[in-house]
């Protein structure tokens, strides 16, 4: 035993230790040059795998979306392979992610449009639908999640509304039927004699209009795909002939809007 | 090719004549929209004319109003107008005759009209304008405000009509309306 004990204490530690280390890093060097060296199978089969992924990108039948596809193309560059055929692939891959992007603007852009539009709708009212119903249509723009600033606040205005409509609010009814009513109003208090209703009935309306000089048409007749109009006219005058001939004989046709939801337009037609 | 030049062709033809069909051979509805639209113009001017004799409307209103009934007339045109102390019809030019009714020196006037129809149809001429002639009757009377009434007539005028039909565009849309120019109203009868 004591043997044993007086060999160990004869081993030149300090020296058995630069030997250990040497060996690691030499272990560890060789290690490193068998990673990054790669061989020609192995490069080979990357460059198989990396056209393989790239197919379907540039075929434009790729199932995964426009960032997985992007991330792929980039790690395939990150690689470098160096592949003649490879890197032809790359750039086509690169074509066809652009036109992805734009096709993918595009789409969202129509899809804003389109649901300004159904939102102006909704404020308008124009179908005179019910709290729930608008409700209903509204959940569905929401659902879109379309990011945009524009139409996050027409929500807000359109829920404001919906609100207002379910606290039973004035402003619940249509607007249709609220330049219906204006025009039987201001006809019907010029005919009593309260001219200062008519004036002041005239001066509110005014205000869903983008301008005192928005056209009205109004259809005399209609057959067919001819339609025959009075000679042209605008709000300010229109509402103002109301007072004057104390009467209101002509129903709203259409209604057009511009983006702040003000009447752009107005189409009358004769009772 | 050939096929490509003809189609053009008939279309064009197609949308030509049938723009030429708007104007001239109007279906016996659209010829009652517009006698209706040439009528309802005359009941305008009843109202503008009740307004603007009216001592009540102020100065400002009447204002527009004669504007507005200028507006409804041929340029130059002329209204006739009568009185039972005289044999004469005066004419006056339009915006003349307003500012005149206007200022008409009583306390107080009324002036409607009434039987307002057509005399002479709606008859197309050779350059596309329909002219034709509304009768109207007028009561007219006058107050004072001590004496009350100091004098009332009935007259009968005739009022020719001119409707052409012309296009305009409005916000991208080419719009085909009836313009309705009133002429001359001439002084027929004059009776208490």
């Amino acid at each position: 035993m004591s043997e044993i004990a007086s060999k160990i204490k004869s081993i030149h530690w300090q020296r058995m230790m630069f030997i250990l280390l040497m060996v690691i890093m030499v272990a560890g060097v060789e290690s490193c040059k068998s990673t990054g060296k790669m061989s020609k199978k192995e490069r080979k089969a990357q460059i198989e795998n990396a056209k393989r992924q790239l197919q379907p990108i540039i075929n434009g039948t790729s199932t995964l979306s426009y960032d997985e596809q992007k991330r792929i193309v980039g790690q395939i560059m990150d690689k470098n392979l160096n592949d003649p055929i490879l890197n032809d692939m790359i750039i086509q891959a690169q074509q066809k992610l652009k036109t992805l992007l734009a096709e993918q603007t595009q789409a969202k852009a129509l899809k804003i449009d389109l649901a300004r539009a159904a939102l102006y709708d909704l404020l308008l009212n124009k179908d005179n639908k019910s709290a729930d119903e608008m409700e209903m249509e509204l959940n569905a723009i929401k659902r879109q999640n379309l990011g945009d600033t524009e139409i996050d606040e027409l929500i807000a205005r359109v829920e404001k509304k919906i609100q207002d409509m379910r606290a039973g609010g004035g402003s619940s009814l249509p607007v249709k039927a609220q330049l219906e009513n204006a025009f039987t109003t201001i006809a019907n208090s010029a005919k009593t004699g309260n001219l200062s209703q008519a004036e002041s009935t005239i001066q509110k309306t005014l205000q869903y209009f983008s301008s005192d000089d928005v056209p009205v048409l109004i259809i005399i007749s209609r057959e067919g795909s001819i339609v025959d109009y009075d000679k042209p006219t605008t709000i300010k005058r229109y509402l103002q002939f109301l007072k004057d001939t104390k009467s209101s004989k002509n129903d709203i046709d259409a209604i057009m809007t511009d983006n702040n939801g003000k009447i752009k337009g107005l189409d009358l037609i004769k009772r | 090719m050939r096929k490509i030049l003809s189609l053009i062709i008939l279309a064009s033809l197609f949308a030509v004549s049938n723009r030429v069909a708007a104007q001239d051979n109007l279906s016996p509805q659209r010829k009652q929209a517009i006698d209706s639209l040439a009528l309802e113009k005359v009941r305008d001017l009843s109202k503008y004319i009740s307004i603007i004799g009216d001592k009540k409307t102020p100065w400002s209103d009447a204002q527009r109003v004669i504007e507005r009934a200028v507006e409804l007339f041929m340029e130059n045109s002329e209204i006739g107008v009568s009185s039972l102390s005289r044999q004469d019809v005066n004419y006056y030019k339009v915006r003349e005759y307003f500012d005149r009714l206007m200022q008409l020196n009583y306390d107080r006037v009324t002036i409607d009209w009434y039987k307002i129809q057509y005399v002479s149809d709606l008859v197309r001429q050779p350059d596309g304008t329909y002219v034709g002639v509304i009768t109207i009757y007028q009561r007219f009377q006058a107050y004072d405000k001590e004496k009350g009434l100091v004098y009332e007539d009935t007259t009968k005028k005739d009022i020719t009509v001119y409707v052409k039909r012309k296009e305009t565009q409005i916000g991208g849309r080419l719009i085909g309306f009836w313009d309705v120019m009133l002429g001359d109203i001439r002084v027929k009868e004059t009776s208490k």
